[in-house]
C-alpha cells in the first residue's frame, strides 16, 4: 500500500461515525444550504467509501482510483439523501457509492467501450445464464437467452463478441496474482512454420542429398522423364557416365 | 481383384503430370544410345527409390528389410518426385 494511501485512511479514521438523530440533523442542515453539515456528512462516511472501493480492487484498477470514484457517488448521495424516508444514510448511499464504482470498472474494463445499457444487458445475461445453470445444469442456449433478456438474438451475438475482446497487451495473470508476460508473447503464430517440420525438413533434405549423390547419371535420367521433373535433350549422352560393366549388362539384357 | 495396392501384388510405379510411362522411357532412353525395354527402365526406377529408401529408413530408425516394398510403394515414388520437383533438386 502507498504511503499516500495509508496516510488518507489514518485522516479518514479521525472522523467520527454519525449516529442516526444527528444524520437527519445534518441533512436538514444541508437541505438549507449548510455546506460545512455537507462536508461533515460526508467526511463521517468516507469509511463507506473505502469498504466499497475495497471490494472492487480485484477488477484491474487502482485502489487509489476506486475510493476517489466512490467518493463521488457518496457525494451524489449526500445530495440526494432524503431523510424523511426514514432510512439510515449508509443504507442509500451504499447504492450510490456501489453504482459510481461498478460504472468507473466497467468503463476501465474493456478496451472497448460498452454503452452503459450494454453493460448493463451484460451484467443481467452473466445472472442469468448462472441462475439458468444453477436450476437445470446445463448453459441456456443463446436463443433462450435473448427470449430471457428480450433483446434479438444479432444484438445478444454482438453484445457477447464485444464483451469477450482481450487486448494482446494486457497482462497474464499468473496464481500469485503477479503478471509477467503479455498475452500476445504467449498467442502461436499458425503463420509461422513448426520448428519440428523445420527441423525434419533440413534432415530430410539431407537425406535426399546423400541418395542423390549415390545416382547413376542413367537413373537420374529416368527418373526425370518418369515423373516429368525435366526433358532430356541429345546433349545429354555426353554427360552419361556408365561403366563399361554395365554397358556390357545393358547389351545382354537387350538381346 | 485383390484389394490393396498395385506395388503389393507387382510392379506399380505412379507418373507424375508430365512424366512418361516406362515404355516411353525406353524408346527414349534407346534413341539416346541405351538400348533398353521397358522393364529395363522400371527396374532402374527402382532400384533408384531403394537408393531413397534406404537413406530414409536409417533417417526414422526404421526396419530395413521392408525397402523392396517401401521403394515400389507409390506413395513413396509420389513423395520423393514432389520432393525433387519442389526443392528443384535435381
Amino acid at each position: 500500500m502507498s504511503e499516500a494511501l495509508q496516510t488518507y485512511f489514518t485522516r479518514v479514521g479521525r472522523y467520527p461515525l454519525l449516529t442516526r438523530e444527528e444524520e437527519v440533523e445534518l441533512a436538514k442542515k444541508i437541505e438549507s444550504g449548510d455546506r460545512h453539515a455537507k462536508d461533515r456528512m460526508i467526511q463521517s462516511n468516507l469509511r463507506l467509501a473505502i469498504s466499497v472501493a475495497k471490494k472492487y480492487q480485484s477488477k484491474g484498477c487502482s485502489l487509489e482510483d476506486l475510493i476517489q470514484e466512490s467518493n463521488m457517488g457518496l457525494i451524489k448521495a449526500v445530495d440526494r439523501f432524503d431523510w424523511r424516508r426514514g432510512f439510515k444514510f449508509s443504507t442509500y448511499a451504499y447504492w450510490w457509492i456501489k453504482q459510481s464504482v461498478r460504472t468507473h470498472v466497467a468503463s476501465q474494463a474493456s478496451d472497448i467501450k460498452l454503452p452503459a445499457h450494454t453493460r448493463n444487458l451484460l451484467y443481467k445475461m452473466n445472472v442469468m445464464i448462472k441462475e439458468y445453470e444453477d436450476e437445470f445444469g446445463q448453459k441456456p442456449s443463446y436463443e433462450e437467452v435473448s427470449v430471457a433478456l428480450g433483446i434479438p438474438p444479432s444484438t445478444l451475438m454482438s453484445m457477447i463478441k464485444c464483451s469477450s475482446q482481450t487486448s494482446l497487451d494486457a497482462n497474464i495473470k499468473d496464481r500469485s496474482g503477479g503478471s509477467g508476460r503479455k498475452i500476445a508473447e504467449v498467442v502461436a503464430d499458425n503463420r509461422s512454420p513448426n520448428v519440428e517440420d523445420l527441423l525434419d525438413s533440413v534432415k530430410i533434405k539431407g537425406v535426399m542429398r546423400k541418395a542423390l549423390t549415390s545416382l547413376t547419371c542413367r537413373e537420374e535420367n529416368i527418373i526425370r522423364l518418369r515423373f516429368g521433373i525435366g526433358e532430356s535433350t541429345p546433349d545429354d549422352t555426353d554427360n552419361f557416365k556408365i561403366s563399361n560393366s554395365e554397358l556390357n549388362k545393358i547389351k545382354k539384357d537387350s538381346k | 481383384m485383390p484389394k490393396g495396392y498395385r506395388s503389393e501384388t507387382g510392379y506399380s510405379t505412379v507418373v507424375k503430370s508430365g512424366g512418361r510411362s516406362y515404355k516411353e522411357i525406353a524408346e527414349e532412353m534407346t534413341a539416346i544410345g541405351f538400348k533398353m525395354k521397358h522393364s529395363a527402365a522400371r527396374n532402374i526406377l527402382i532400384e533408384a527409390m531403394k537408393k531413397f529408401a534406404v537413406n530414409v529408413c536409417e533417417l526414422y530408425d526404421m526396419d530395413g528389410s521392408d525397402i523392396d516394398r517401401i521403394a515400389a510403394d507409390p506413395r513413396f515414388q509420389d513423395c520423393i518426385a514432389s520432393y525433387l520437383e519442389e526443392e528443384s533438386m535435381i
